[in-house]
C-alpha cells in the first residue's frame, strides 16, 4: 500500500494514538507489577524500600544507558559485567596501593575514579575499535573480552576476593550510602546519566547518526556519516557508562572479586530491550531502558518480600515478567484497537 | 658400625618402601580435579590445593601433581578424560563440581586403575572411591543451629539466607532447622542468596525493610554474611542482631577475633580440605598405613578465643 | 501485439467489486479486474494508484474490505501467508525474494523441497531445476549462489520457481525495472513462451511502450478507481498515459536551455581509475546537465562514487572549481558542493523504518544544531519546505520511508540532497521504478535547478531520459567512456553504437569532454 494523500505532508501530531503502548507499555508493566508488590506486602512502598530498589536498580541502569546506544547503532556489549568486575578490582588495587604513599583521605578515592574513568574509556575504545576497524562482529569481539575480563580479575585477586582498606571504606562509603536532600546519592548518577544520554541520543546530531547506522549502515556511510567513528563512540559511551557503576558500587561492599557483575551484561541488555530499543538496532529509547532497569531490579525485590512463590520458581517468575512487559511494549494490546497500524508494503 | 647401622636403616627404609602399595621410586603422577575460583569458598580451595602442590612435591621428588580446575561440570568431566589419557595419572583427587554428572565420569578413572580419593560433594554411587574427605555439611547446620539456641529463645525472630539451591545446601539447612525445632525461635523467611556478596546485601535489605523485628541472622556463608552486614549497617540496626556465617573466611575471623558483636562466631567448613585429600592420597604412595575409608572433617564453631588457629592472612579466602 | 491465444471465455482469477481500506484510508473502490489463460493483462497507474494493493489481494496477501474473488468462476476466500500459490496463483515482487546466499536450485525449490525420510533430495533438484532453466533457454547453473547473477538472471530465477510451481497465474510487479533492453527483450521471449502454455500473466509496468508490446488487455487504475480496461489495439501509449495521469500530459521533458557558452568549468575528471573504472575523463560545466549513459555494469555509478569518495580511486585527478580534490568521505564532498544521490533509493538513500524528517535531515543535520544540540523546530521548517518544493505526498510525517511510494520517496531524496545546497548534483537513475506523472516533475525540477546554475550529472540507464534531459552526453561501456555526444548526436542509435561498442575508441582519452 502507498500512502497517499493530497494534501502532502502534515506535520505528525497524532502521536496520541499511534505512541501509546510502545512508550507507556514498559512503564504499565512496572506500575502493575508494583501495585502486584504493594498487594503482595505493604511494605513494598516503605520509603526505605523504594529507596534500597531505586539505588540498587543504579548499577544496571547506568549500565544500560551506554548499552541503549550501543544497541541502537547495531552493535553489542556482553562484556560489561567482566568490565565492572575489572575496573572494581583494578581501583581497589589502586587505591589500597595509594595509600602507602599519600595517606588516607578523599584524593585516594578521586584517584581511584580517575583509574575507573581511564579504565572503562579505554575498554569500550578497545571494543569499538576491533570491532569497526578490526570488522569483526561485535558479539564476538565483546564475546572474548569479556572472558579476558573475567580472568583478570581472577586472577588479580588470586582467585578470592580483593577488599578495600577499611580506613579508604569509611572515607568512600557515602559514595553508595549517602544522599542529597534525602536523594542516595547512586539514584542521582543514575538521573543524571539518564538525562545526559536522553539528550545526547534524542538531541543532537550525535543520536541521530547512532539510530541510523543501526537502522541501515550503508545509508548512514552515503549520507555523509563517519559510520566507524560514531560506532566505536558508542562503545566509549558504553564503557564510560560502566565506569561510573563501578564508583558507586565499590562503596558498597568494599570488595571485588570473580563473582563481581555476573550476568550483569545480559540484565543490561534485558532492560534496553524491555525499553523499547529495537535489538537489531535503528531505534532507542533511554527512558524506556531507566523504565527496564527498574523493573528488573523491582521483580528480585518483590519476590524478596514475600514468600508465596517457592524460591526455586524465582527464575520462572522473572521469565514470565520479562517477557509479557515486552510483549505489552510490542504493542500487543493495540490490536485490540480499531486504529492499529498496518504494516504496508 | 655407624656405617653398618646406616645401611641396616637404609635396607630396613627400603623394605618398607616396597612394601607399600605401589612402586615406591617409580614416578607417581595424580590428578587435582577442582572448581575453577568463581566466589570466595573456590578461591581459597584454589589457594590451598596450589599451596598442597607446591609442599607436596617438594617433599617427594618422584611425586607429580597435576592440577586442573574446571568451569562446569561439562568441563570437569573433560578434564578427567585428560588426566587419564594425557597424564596417565596414577591417583585422582577430584571435587566434584555436581554429584550426579560426574559419578560416572569419576568411575571410568577408577576402571583405569587409579586410586580414587573424592571430596567435599560425595558421587551418588558406593564404592567408586577409595577415599572421601569432606566437611560435615549437617554438622554446620548443626553447630550453627546450636549456637543459635544458646543466644536466643521463645519468640525471637531469625532471617535465613541460604546458597545456591544443592544438596550442600539442602543439608546444612535441614540440620539447622531440626536443632532449634521445638525452640520457639521463629524463621520469618529463608530466600537463596547464591553464596554470594551483593545477593546477600539485596536480600537482607529487603528482610529489613519487611521485618521490623529481627534478632538474628543466619548466613550459613561468609561471603553471604559479609552483604548482610553491610545491608544491616546501611539500615542502622546493628545493634538488634547478630550474624552467623560460615566457613572460615579470613575477614570473618578477624572480625570474630576482635570480638565484634555483630558476627561473634563463625562455624569452619575449610576449603583447605583439599590439602588433607591430596595429603592422605601421597600418603596412599609413600606410608606403609591403610588410608583408605572416610575422613569427616569436624565443623568446629570458631569464638574469639580460639579463632587465632584458623586464621590464615594469606590465603585469599 | 495482441495475437491473443485463443482464451477460455472465462477467466481463470477475477476480481469482482473489490474495496480496500486501510484503518481509515480508502485504497481501492469497488474495482473489477480478470485475467484468462493465455492472456497478458497489464495493470498500470500511477504510484498510489492502488495496483500493489490490488495485486496483493489478487494473491491473497490481503484481504479485501468488500467484494469477492473468483477462481474459476467459484467465490474464494484466498488463503493468507503466500499460500495461495498451492492454487497456482505465483507473484514475482518488484523486490525480488530471493535469499542471496543460497544456491538456484534451493532457491526454486524454496518452501516446497522434494525430500524422501525427512533428507533433501539435491540431486534430483537440481536436475529439474536445470530442466526447468533449459526449458527457459537460460544459461544459469543450478549451483550458482543468487548473489553471484545478474539482476536479470535472478528474474529469471524468479520465473523458473513460478513454473516449478505450475503457476497458472503468473503476477508480475514491474518485472522490467531493473533489466537492460537487452535484458527486456529477452525477459518478454520468456513471458511469451509462458503465455502460449496457456498462463495467466498480470503484468505493471510504469513502461509503457513495453505495455504496449507485451500485453492483450490494459487496465488503468487511478486514485483507487477503476478507469477503464480496455483492448491493446484500442490504444496509443498518449491515451494511456492520459487516463493514468487524468490530464493532459504535453510535455514529459521540460525544454533544455543550453548553458551559457562560457559558464565556468565546475568539475573536471581527468584518467579517473577506479575499481570498475579505467581512465575516465569528462569535464561539467556550471548550469549543465550532463547525461551518463550506458549498459547497467558499464562503471558509470563507480565513476561517481570514487568522485564522491565513496570508493577509493586508484588513478587520475579530480578537480572541483579548479581545485583538485580527493575526496575521502562523502562529508568533504558535500563540503565542497558536490552530493550524489544513489539509484539504490531503499538500500543505500532511505532509512525506511523511520520516518520522513530525520531522512531528509540526515545528510545536513549541522544546519540544525544550536550550542551543539538539534533544534527541532528547524528540522520541521525544513520538511514543510521541501514538502511544497517537491510535493511530498505522504498521510502525515510520521509515516515510515518504507511506506512511501517509489516518486515520493525519490522527491525525498531531492530534497535530502538538495537541503545541503549543492554547486554539483549527481543522481543516479532520477526515476526508476517511477510513475509516468512524478517522472515528468522530476525532469522539471532537475532543469531548473539546472537553469539555477547548479551544475547536475544524471546517470540513467532509460536512454529517452538522457536524450530528454541532457546538454551532453557521456557515453560508457565496460569501465571506460567512449563517446561524448552533442547536440544533434544525441540519439537512440547513436548512444546504443557507443555503449554497445560499435562506435568510439576503446582509449577514448583524447579530447577531454
Amino acid at each position: 500500500m502507498t500512502v497517499q494523500a493530497h494534501e502532502g505532508v502534515k506535520p505528525a501530531r497524532k502521536k496520541f494514538m499511534t505512541l501509546d503502548f510502545h512508550t507507556l507499555g514498559p512503564l504499565l508493566a512496572l506500575i502493575a507489577l508494583c501495585i502486584f508488590g504493594f498487594l503482595l506486602n505493604p511494605a513494598f512502598v516503605s520509603e526505605g524500600n523504594i529507596t534500597n530498589l531505586l539505588t540498587r536498580s543504579a548499577f544496571i541502569g547506568i549500565i544500560a544507558v551506554g548499552a541503549t546506544f550501543v544497541i541502537t547503532a547495531g552493535g553489542i556489549d556482553l562484556s560489561v559485567g567482566s568490565m565492572a568486575a575489572v575496573i572494581s578490582g583494578v581501583m581497589i588495587i589502586v587505591m589500597n596501593n595509594a595509600i602507602g604513599t599519600m595517606g588516607v583521605g578523599v584524593h585516594i578515592v578521586l584517584i581511584g575514579c580517575v583509574a575507573s574513568i581511564a579504565l572503562g574509556l579505554a575498554a569500550g575504545f578497545l571494543n569499538g575499535f576491533m570491532t569497526t576497524k578490526g570488522k569483526i562482529e561485535a558479539f564476538i569481539v565483546t564475546l572474548g573480552t569479556m572472558g579476558i575480563y573475567r580472568s583478570l580479575v581472577t586472577y588479580f585477586a588470586d582467585g578470592g576476593t580483593l577488599s578495600l582498606a577499611f580506613d579508604v571504606r569509611d572515607v568512600y562509603r557515602p559514595v553508595y550510602y549517602g544522599n542529597i536532600l534525602g536523594i542516595p546519592i547512586p539514584v542521582l548518577a543514575f538521573a543524571v546519566v539518564a538525562i545526559l544520554g536522553w539528550v545526547l541520543l534524542n538531541r543532537t546530531a550525535y543520536g541521530r547518526y547512532c539510530m541510523a547506522i543501526g537502522s541501515n549502515e550503508t545509508v548512514a556511510r552515503y549520507s555523509a556519516i563517519k559510520v566507524d567513528r560514531v560506532r566505536t563512540l558508542t562503545y566509549v559511551i558504553q564503557g564510560f557508562c560502566v565506569s561510573i557503576a563501578t564508583i558507586i558500587y565499590v562503596p558498597r561492599l568494599g570488595s571485588a572479586s570473580s563473582s563481581t557483575g555476573v550476568l550483569w551484561e545480559l540484565e543490561a541488555i534485558a532492560a534496553v530491550i524491555i525499553g523499547g530499543t529495537m535489538l537489531k538496532g535503528g531505534y532507542g529509547r533511554i527512558g524506556g531502558t531507566v523504565v527496564g532497569a527498574i523493573m528488573l531490579t523491582t521483580i528480585g525485590n518483590i519476590l524478596n518480600l514475600t514468600d508465596i512463590i517457592s524460591n526455586y520458581l524465582n527464575g520462572a517468575v522473572q521469565g514470565v515478567i520479562i517477557i509479557a512487559a515486552v510483549w505489552l511494549q510490542r504493542g500487543n494490546l493495540t490490536t485490540l484497537s480499531p486504529f492499529r497500524r498496518k504494516r504496508a508494503s | 658400625m655407624q656405617l653398618l647401622k646406616k645401611i641396616a636403616a637404609l635396607a630396613v627404609g627400603s623394605a618398607m618402601a616396597l612394601s607399600a602399595p605401589a612402586m615406591a621410586q617409580d614416578n607417581i603422577t595424580i590428578g587435582v580435579s577442582i572448581p575453577a575460583a568463581t566466589h570466595g569458598w573456590t578461591g581459597g580451595l584454589n589457594w590451598h590445593a596450589a599451596q598442597a602442590q607446591a609442599r607436596l612435591q617438594a617433599a617427594h621428588p618422584h611425586i607429580n601433581i597435576v592440577l586442573v580446575t574446571a568451569d562446569g561440570p561439562a568441563q570437569q568431566a573433560n578434564d578427567l578424560e585428560d588426566l587419564v589419557s594425557i597424564h596417565n595419572i596414577d591417583a585422582l583427587v577430584v571435587l566434584p563440581f555436581e554429584s550426579e554428572p560426574l559419578t560416572d565420569p569419576v568411575r571410568r578413572v577408577k576402571e583405569s586403575g587409579a586410586f580414587v580419593t573424592v571430596v567435599d560433594r560425595g558421587l551418588s554411587q558406593d564404592g567408586i572411591q577409595d577415599v572421601y574427605v569432606a566437611g560435615n555439611n549437617p554438622e554446620l547446620g548443626r553447630i550453627s543451629g546450636e549456637y543459635f539456641l544458646t543466644r536466643l529463645g521463645d519468640g525471637d525472630n531469625i532471617v535465613i539466607l541460604r546458597g545456591i539451591p544443592t544438596v550442600i545446601d539442602d543439608e546444612r539447612f535441614n540440620a539447622f532447622m531440626e536443632t532449634i525445632e521445638g525452640s520457639g525461635i521463629n524463621v520469618l523467611d529463608h530466600k537463596h542468596a547464591n553464596w554470594n556478596r551483593d545477593d546477600g546485601f539485596e536480600v537482607m535489605q529487603d528482610f529489613l525493610s519487611r521485618f521490623p523485628d529481627i534478632d538474628g541472622v543466619w548466613a550459613q556463608d561468609d561471603d553471604i554474611a559479609l552483604g548482610v552486614i553491610e545491608a544491616v549497617r546501611q539500615a542502622g540496626r546493628t545493634d538488634e542482631m547478630f550474624v552467623v556465617g560460615g566457613a572460615g573466611m579470613k575477614e570473618v575471623i578477624q572480625m570474630v577475633m576482635q570480638g565484634s558483636e555483630l558476627i561473634p562466631v563463625n562455624v569452619l567448613y575449610p576449603p583447605a580440605m583439599i590439602a588433607t585429600a591430596m595429603d592422605v592420597t601421597v600418603a596412599h604412595f609413600t606410608s606403609n598405613g591403610p588410608v583408605t575409608g572416610e575422613y569427616i572433617l569436624g565443623a568446629p564453631l570458631i569464638t574469639p578465643e580460639n579463632a587465632e588457629q584458623y586464621y590464615f592472612p594469606d590465603s585469599p579466602f | 501485439m495482441g495475437e491473443a491465444v485463443p482464451s477460455a471465455e472465462e477467466p481463470i482469477l477475477a476480481a469482482s467489486r473489490i474495496s480496500k481500506s486501510f484503518g481509515e484510508v480508502p485504497v481501492l473502490f469497488s474495482v473489477d479486474f480478470d485475467v484468462r489463460a493465455g492472456e497478458v493483462h497489464a495493470l498500470i497507474g500511477e504510484n498510489g494508484a492502488g495496483k500493489s494493493t490490488l495485486i496483493k489481494i489478487l494473491s491473497g496477501l490481503e484481504a479485501p474490505t468488500s467484494g469477492t474473488i473468483l477462481l474459476d468462476g467459484q467465490a474464494t476466500d484466498l488463503p493468507r501467508n503466500g499460500e495461495a500459490e498451492a492454487l497456482g496463483i505465483v507473484v514475482i515482487h518488484q523486490e525480488l525474494n530471493l535469499a542471496e546466499h543460497l544456491t538456484v536450485a534451493e532457491s526454486i525449490f524454496l518452501g516446497r523441497e522434494w525430500t524422501r525420510w525427512g533428507f533433501v533430495r539435491r540431486t534430483d533438484m537440481r536436475e529439474e531445476a536445470k530442466r526447468i532453466l533449459d526449458g527457459l533457454h537460460v544459461s544459469i547453473d543450478p549451483d550458482a549462489r543468487i548473489n553471484t547473477l545478474s539482476v536479470a538472471d535472478k528474474q529469471m530465477v524468479e520465473i523458473a520457481k513460478a513454473i516449478s510451481r505450475d503457476a497458472r497465474v503468473l503476477i508480475m510487479d514491474e518485472p522490467t525495472a531493473v533489466l537492460t533492453p537487452a535484458e527486456t527483450e529477452y525477459f518478454f521471449a520468456q513471458v511469451q513462451r509462458l503465455k502460449s502454455k496457456g498462463v495467466a500473466i498480470v503484468f505493471i509496468s510504469h513502461k509503457l511502450d513495453e505495455v504496449m508490446k507485451l500485453s492483450d488487455r490494459i487496465t488503468v487504475l487511478r486514485d483507487g478507481q477503476l478507469i477503464a480496461t480496455v483492448e491493446t489495439g484500442d490504444l496509443t501509449p498518449d491515451s494511456i498515459a492520459e487516463m493514468m495521469v487524468g490530464r493532459e500530459l504535453s510535455n514529459l521533458y521540460p525544454p533544455k536551455q543550453e548553458p551559457d557558452f562560457d559558464a565556468p568549468i565546475v568539475l573536471e575528471v581527468e584518467k579517473l581509475t577506479a575499481p570498475g573504472v579505467r581512465n575516465v575523463s569528462f569535464s561539467l560545466r556550471k548550469g549543465e546537465i550532463l547525461g551518463f549513459a550506458g549498459l547497467i555494469g558499464s562503471g558509470r555509478t563507480a565513476v561517481m562514487e570514487a568522485i564522491v569518495g565513496l570508493q577509493g580511486r586508484s588513478g587520475g585527478s579530480v578537480s572541483v572549481r579548479g581545485q583538485p580534490v580527493e575526496f575521502k568521505t562523502v562529508a568533504e564532498a558535500l563540503r565542497a558542493g558536490l552530493v550524489y544521490m544513489t539509484k539504490d533509493r531503499k538500500g543505500k538513500g532511505l532509512l525506511l523504518n523511520i520516518g520522513l524528517q530525520p531522512n531528509l535531515t540526515l545528510l545536513t543535520l549541522f544546519r540544525h544544531m544550536r550550542a551543539g544540540f538539534l533544534v527541532e523546530s528547524s528540522e520541521v521548517e525544513a520538511m514543510e519546505r521541501a514538502t511544497r518544493r517537491f510535493d511530498i505526498r505522504a498521510r502525515d510525517a510520521s509515516v515510515r520511508v518504507g511506506q512511501l511510494s517509489g516518486g515520493n520517496q525519490q522527491k525525498l531524496m531531492l530534497g535530502k540532497a538538495m537541503e545541503s545546497d549543492p554547486e554539483i548534483i549527481i543522481i543516479d537513475e532520477p526515476t526508476r521504478g517511477i510513475d509516468v506523472g512524478t517522472k515528468q516533475q522530476i525532469y522539471h525540477i532537475i532543469a531548473a535547478l539546472a537553469k539555477e546554475g547548479k551544475s547536475i550529472i544524471v546517470v540513467s540507464s532509460e536512454m529517452q531520459e538522457v536524450i530528454g534531459l541532457a546538454h551532453r552526453v557521456v557515453v560508457m561501456r565496460e569501465g571506460r567512456r567512449t563517446g561524448t555526444l552533442e547536440g544533434a548526436e544525441i540519439t537512440e542509435g547513436e548512444i546504443m553504437r557507443y555503449a554497445a561498442g560499435l562506435k568510439g575508441d576503446r582509449e577514448d582519452d583524447r579530447a577531454s569532454a
